[in-house]
């Protein structure tokens, strides 16, 4: 009896050990969730998380959720099931990650956001994001400017289900309404894609032949208007855009698209990963949950400084 | 049993009047805001009452360098010059806003524009050395990132934070009256925030007073 309760102790104490040393080994992998890499910004936060992990020494998991909650929390399930030691996450969905976060944290692992906010605090450790209102304030002062303060204009407006697309939108008119002379008359979504943003732009220029600019939610659907408006020979329509990425880089030099506005990803995913590091090592970033990160203003005059969502001095 | 009812009815009712009370004695300042985006407008109403005149504008007058100061300040390097006299803007990147006061002669300004400014010489030698902001649309959020008791955290998500940087910027905004004719030769008198995100950057005035004294 006496034996068999030792045994039993033993046996508990080598199943503790092993449950930590098991734990020790797995602490070394860092979980980037991100939406599909098909869109380069989200290539370039993966990559930049991946970089700094490599660099501090820790294995990565490199996953995408496609903007598919359901997915994202069964990606949950798998890095938890996993061990690893912290997670970044570009999530999809503000409202519907926030369990996701939450199971997490409550299996003792810390998550790291990235781009996008969730509706809760107090659940993930950091939430970093680019002021996407700030950069909108930046894209639409320069439109307006590009614009001489007067003519029509028409919109593009991205995903609706994701929140950078709202606040945008409202960045670049808390700028641009405050101009009376400036007339919106085309406001459409083209859910970020740049074929939609084709054939929206196709659409629009039909029913309003005089419009003299076009501001969109992000690059993609920039690149995507400013090909519907090349091709009816309409290239003196002023088109900005926001994101930052080299194709519409390389249009602001070619003379096409007039501006951009930075949202620094790789820098933003590199920092996450410098947090999580000093979480991990410390239970402690020393810093607010919420962090913001600046844009910045892409023309002619610096687009020559972009690669891949990061600019040099 | 009836009356038991009867009773407890009338209690209820008792109860639901005495509820009723209760909720006519609320103060009108403490009525519950929506804590969703429906809210926003209302909190940054409510903080532009309890911060603006009593907080803001002391905190940016006491503060205020001047030209000189300010210049041989940013010498040290911009870092150094905003942890002495500087506050810097929520995150990452964020400028560094410096608090400003002086007087300077008019050598250029553009009116032509719904975004007004002035280009102030403000050390005699006949160039610009600052510009000031003159509305009636005022860029940027300098008035909210000097204030450090504007902090991001406290809001609900970065469209409120923008709101309380728009609103601050509108009170501005309404205030500012220029006189009629030519402004170019005639000294200002401001005070106001300058956002800075390099020492050598150009300096850009978001006034919280301008007076154009012939």
């Amino acid at each position: 009896m006496n034996i068999k309760r030792r045994l039993l102790i033993t046996a508990m104490a080598v199943g503790v050990f092993g449950a930590t040393t098991g734990l020790a080994a797995s602490a070394a992998t860092i979980a980037i969730i991100t939406p599909s890499h098909d869109n380069p910004f989200f290539k370039a936060e993966a990559d930049g998380a991946a970089a700094k992990a490599k660099e501090l020494g820790y294995d990565t998991m490199v996953l995408v959720h496609d903007d598919d909650a359901n997915k994202q929390s069964e990606l949950f399930d798998t890095v938890i099931a996993a061990g690893v030691a912290a997670i970044i996450l570009d999530n999809a969905g503000a409202d519907a990650s926030v369990s996701a976060v939450q199971k997490a944290k409550d299996a003792g692992i810390p998550s790291f956001l990235i781009d996008r906010e969730i509706t809760a605090t107090g659940v993930a450790v950091s939430q970093i994001v680019s002021n996407n209102y700030q950069g909108a304030q930046l894209g639409a002062e320069e439109f307006v400017k590009l614009m001489g303060e007067k003519g029509t204009y028409a919109e593009l407006v991205g995903k609706e289900s994701d929140t950078n697309a709202g606040i945008r939108s409202q960045g670049y008119h808390d700028v641009i309404d405050q101009y009376p002379d400036l007339e919106l008359v085309a406001k459409q979504t083209a859910n970020w894609s740049q074929t939609e943003a084709y054939s929206v732009m196709e659409t629009m220029l039909q029913a309003n032949p005089g419009i003299k600019g076009v501001i969109s939610g992000n690059d993609t659907m920039a690149m995507g208007a400013r090909a519907a408006l090349e091709a009816a020979g309409r290239n003196d329509v002023i088109v900005v855009g926001f994101d930052g990425s080299n194709d519409v880089r390389d249009s602001i030099l070619a003379g096409g698209i007039k501006a951009t506005v930075l949202q620094p990803a790789y820098q933003q995913a590199q920092l996450a990963v410098s947090q999580a590091d000093q979480y991990i090592k410390t239970g402690s970033t020393g810093l607010d949950e919420k962090q913001l990160m600046d844009c910045v203003l892409i023309n002619a005059d610096n687009a020559g400084k972009l690669e891949t969502f990061a600019l040099s001095n | 049993m009836t009356r038991i009812i009867f009773l407890f009815v009338c209690a209820v009712v008792a109860l639901g009047l005495t509820g009723c009370k209760l909720v006519k004695n609320v103060p009108e300042d403490e009525k519950a805001i929506a804590a969703d985006a429906s809210g926003d407008n209302a909190r940054t109403d409510q903080r532009i009452t309890d911060t603006f005149h009593t907080k803001l504008l002391p905190y940016v007058r006491d503060r205020a360098l001047t030209f000189a100061a300010l210049r041989a300040a940013l010498a040290q390097g911009l870092d150094v010059a905003g942890e002495a006299h500087g506050n810097r803007g929520s995150g990452a990147g964020a400028a560094w806003n410096f608090a400003l006061t002086g007087t300077g002669v008019i050598v250029s300004a553009k009116l032509d524009t719904r975004a007004r400014v002035a280009d102030l010489d403000m050390d005699g030698d006949g160039a610009a050395d600052v510009t000031v902001q003159l509305g009636p649309v005022i860029r940027g959020n300098a008035l909210r990132d000097i204030a450090p008791f504007y902090n991001f955290d406290d809001f609900r998500d970065q469209i409120e934070f923008a709101k309380l940087g728009r609103a601050l910027n509108d009170q501005i905004s309404g205030a500012i009256q220029l006189p009629e004719g030519d402004l170019i030769g005639q000294p200002m008198t401001f005070t106001g925030v300058v956002p800075l995100k390099k020492a050598d950057e150009a300096i850009i005035v978001t006034p919280i007073s301008v007076e154009v004294t012939p």
